[in-house]
């Protein structure tokens, strides 16, 4: 079956002024298959460093990680093909200054053809409603216009799995909205960090991060409120 | 960030005469200005080439505010470096120079103002395609471009916000309130472009 396989995986890095390095992640090994899958916990408790993994952008230090068979280290340029990544900030993803440029520039590893790699780029804009903003600078679109735009250059070429690390935090409540049904629409298999909670109950299965290992792993309902208790939990402890 | 401040002139769509130019063209346009820069002995040369190639953009249909922009931005180095030369060299040779580089400027605004990106980025793997056999990839050659596109006024951006944050802070005249910062944010900056082309699988070698 397809699938991302996290096998015992720990990752740890070294930093200036420390002697041991820190370890981010700790024997993780898990089986991802599900439609929708959300990854909670507070900031700098492991989230982005899992999703990371995924598409090969963090290296394990130990164990491995393989998507659909491929070894996210070994066959890095396989895993990518199939993975598309989606940062929280649209601004430090998107590279050219247009929309469209930008959606072009994603077609063209894989579409060599100039006519054809336009024809693609428009029909990726236009499944977002973004073919009217295609010729408009990056920065003068607003945050849930530039969250679609950064996800049309990702979607354009037609990934298996659409990995999104905290996807809303920079949207305002009509945006996260637009951006949970476009999630909910999609065919990919999604995988998305969030500390939105409503975003991680649309999910099939919840993962809990809390410094660096996976405490709770199950439905997104029991998810949520294990979350919950736990901050509740941190805060009454000080 | 004030990502917009651009150094040359966005593609701004079109049908003129020069929109239509062949790529080709426009390229050996920019290279003739590049190395004319160099041969140019008169400043009357100098301007009478520039007022042409101004003709030219305007024909372009990319009106004088873009013009003027391109111009703007590079205005305070130019002024410098004008008058550094006419204390030096004179005023002949010093407007010859600050021309010269106008001139340069003028005529890469012309390519990017009517050229697509991706027809840019189409022609600078065309014309590095004789390098495969060296081992090159022409797409990284073309993602190069398009980095250098993107960064220019990135940077700038940086700078402006360096500078409105040092000045209300009082430290307007502290070259290194201003300098390390901009610093840190490009580093910051192309670390966070590097990760998210990898994302995307662009720049990796062919297999």
């Amino acid at each position: 079956m397809d699938s991302i396989l996290f096998d015992d995986v720990t990752v740890a890095v070294t930093m200036d002024g420390r002697s041991e390095p820190k370890v981010l992640l700790q024997d993780i090994s898990l089986q991802v298959s599900e439609r929708r899958v959300a990854v909670i916990g507070a900031n700098g408790s492991g989230k982005s460093t899992l999703l990371r993994l995924i598409n090969g952008l963090v290296v394990p230090s130990s164990g491995r990680v393989t998507v659909n068979g491929a070894d996210t280290v070994r066959n890095v340029r396989r895993v990518r093909a199939d993975v598309g990544f989606v940062f929280t900030d649209p601004l430090s993803q998107l590279v050219m200054p247009t929309g469209r440029e930008d959606v072009e520039l994603s077609l063209r590893r894989t579409v060599r053809n100039a006519t054809e790699r336009r024809a693609k780029a428009e029909a990726a804009l236009a499944r977002f409603g973004l073919l009217p903003l295609a010729d408009q600078s990056i920065y003068e679109l607003s945050g849930g216009e530039r969250q679609l735009l950064a996800l049309a250059a990702v979607l354009a070429v037609d990934p298996q799995i659409l990995v999104l690390d905290e996807p809303s935090t920079l949207l305002d409540l009509r945006n996260r909205e637009l951006l949970r049904r476009t999630l909910a629409d999609l065919d990919q298999q999604v995988i998305l960090s969030t500390h939105d909670l409503e975003l991680a109950l649309d999910a099939d299965r919840v993962l809990v991060v809390d410094q660096g290992s996976v405490v709770f792993d199950g439905g997104p309902a029991e998810g949520a409120a294990w979350y919950k208790a736990l901050c509740t939990r941190e805060v009454a402890r000080g | 960030m004030r990502g917009h401040g651009f150094l040359l002139a966005n593609y701004v769509p079109g049908s003129s005469p020069v929109h239509r130019a062949p790529l080709w063209a426009k390229f050996v346009l920019v290279a003739v200005c590049g190395g004319a820069s160099f041969l140019i002995a008169d400043w009357l040369v100098s301007a009478a080439a520039l007022a042409a190639l101004c003709g030219v953009f305007l024909l372009s249909g990319a009106g004088v505010r873009r013009l003027l922009r391109a111009v703007w931005l590079v205005a305070p180095v130019l002024a410098a470096i004008g008058l550094f030369q006419w204390w030096q060299l004179g005023g002949p040779v010093a407007g010859r120079i600050v021309l010269n580089v106008l001139l340069c400027i003028v005529a890469a605004s012309v390519l990017t103002a009517t050229t697509p990106v991706q027809d840019l980025l189409d022609g600078v793997v065309s014309l590095a395609r004789p390098f495969r056999r060296f081992g090159a990839d022409p797409e990284r050659f073309a993602l190069t471009i398009a980095i250098m596109l993107r960064s220019i006024p990135f940077i700038a951006g940086a700078f402006a916000d360096v500078r409105d944050s040092a000045r209300a802070r009082g430290l307007e005249r502290n070259p290194r309130a201003l300098v390390l910062p901009v610093f840190i944010t490009t580093v910051a900056y192309a670390r966070q472009t590097g990760e998210a082309l990898a994302a995307r699988g662009l720049g990796e070698a062919d297999e």
